[in-house]
């Protein structure tokens, strides 16, 4: 993973500033796209400025998935509770 | 925690989760009962967690018999193993772990057999994301809506959906994924950037996601395995 600090942002090409990102939204602590480092690249680059900012809305809009959407239908816990009652639960707790 | 044949996971406290993962009411008291053997306390706990390991299963592996089956085997695996959980983490965060490592047990013996995920999890090239520098990109229009997002990452190559999944959804860090993935940190964050950069890509063209009932391709049988 390459570090931005060491970086000349004056010459970076778009392609080379994507191999920074996995490790800019590791460690950025907050927006890439808020950055003023990045400003004038950003200025000078809207295609990067585009990424960065789909980017971060794709990473934020995931956290809206950690609510579960899905439900398991209702022979998953018939089939758990029929082997719980066989005993197969009991048989690897005691062992 | 131990699970038979399941890689144990370190269980150190870890805030962001107690932070997504706030206690439930009667959690506490039902995990109490069911350690000692009670039933009706395990159903309790079933009925409280059951759509959150079932949807991690589904993202996981992308098919619904298989959810279940793993959802199933999940429940199992805690009712035998309720005893060892001593409250270091959320007690779903540790259901999770417990979750995962079951998933990614059941894809190894499914055709990863002794074969790191490091050398399988990348996906063939007409999968991987295109590099598209030269033409003007437009922007993803307005806010991604979380149906299509789901759509979206029911598309991903399995490899990169599994990093996305237990990254941005689940909240688990890098050092964490390639600890259960058995691949490095620098490969996990690098398939997360390439997951978002298809997922931005599928975005773009909405239309063209297939619906969610459409969830029906096992993981073993496409990207990951050989």
């Amino acid at each position: 993973m390459k570090d931005i600090a060491t970086a000349n942002l004056d010459e970076m090409t778009p392609a080379q500033f994507e191999e920074y990102l996995p490790e800019l939204f590791e460690t950025g602590g907050g927006k890439i796209s808020e950055d003023p480092r990045f400003t004038n690249f950003f200025k000078a680059n809207p295609n990067c400025a585009a990424l960065v900012s789909d980017l971060e809305t794709i990473a934020e809009q995931a956290k809206s998935l950690f609510e579960p959407t899905h439900e398991p239908s209702d022979s998953v816990w018939s089939n758990i509770a029929s082997k719980l009652q066989d005993g197969a639960g009991k048989e690897d707790q005691d062992s | 925690m131990e699970l038979q044949g399941v890689p144990s996971m370190q269980t150190k406290p870890n805030p962001g989760f107690f932070k997504r993962n706030p206690p439930i009411a009667g959690e506490a008291e039902a995990i109490e009962l069911a350690k000692s053997g009670d039933a009706e306390a395990f159903s309790r706990l079933y009925a409280l967690h059951k759509r959150r390991v079932y949807t991690l299963c589904l993202r996981m592996l992308g098919n619904v018999s298989e959810a279940e089956d793993m959802t199933q085997e999940a429940f199992l695996h805690l009712f035998r193993k309720i005893g060892s959980f001593r409250g270091e983490s959320a007690f779903s965060t540790w259901l999770h772990r417990l979750t995962v490592n079951l998933v990614l047990m059941h894809l190894r013996k499914k055709g990863l057999q002794l074969v790191s995920l490091e050398e399988t999890i990348n996906p063939s090239e007409e999968d991987a994301p295109r590099r598209d520098f030269g033409s003007r990109d437009t922007m993803l229009a307005g806010s991604v809506d979380r149906v299509t997002l789901e759509r979206a990452v029911a598309s991903l190559p399995p490899g990169y959906r599994m990093v996305f999944v237990l990254h941005d959804v689940e909240g688990f860090e890098h050092n964490e994924i390639a600890a259960m993935l058995e691949c490095s940190t620098g490969n996990s964050k690098s398939q997360l950037h390439k997951a978002r950069l298809k997922l931005r890509e599928l975005l773009r063209n909405p239309q063209n996601l297939p619906l969610l009932k459409d969830f029906s391709e096992p993981v073993g049988q496409k990207g990951v395995g050989r």
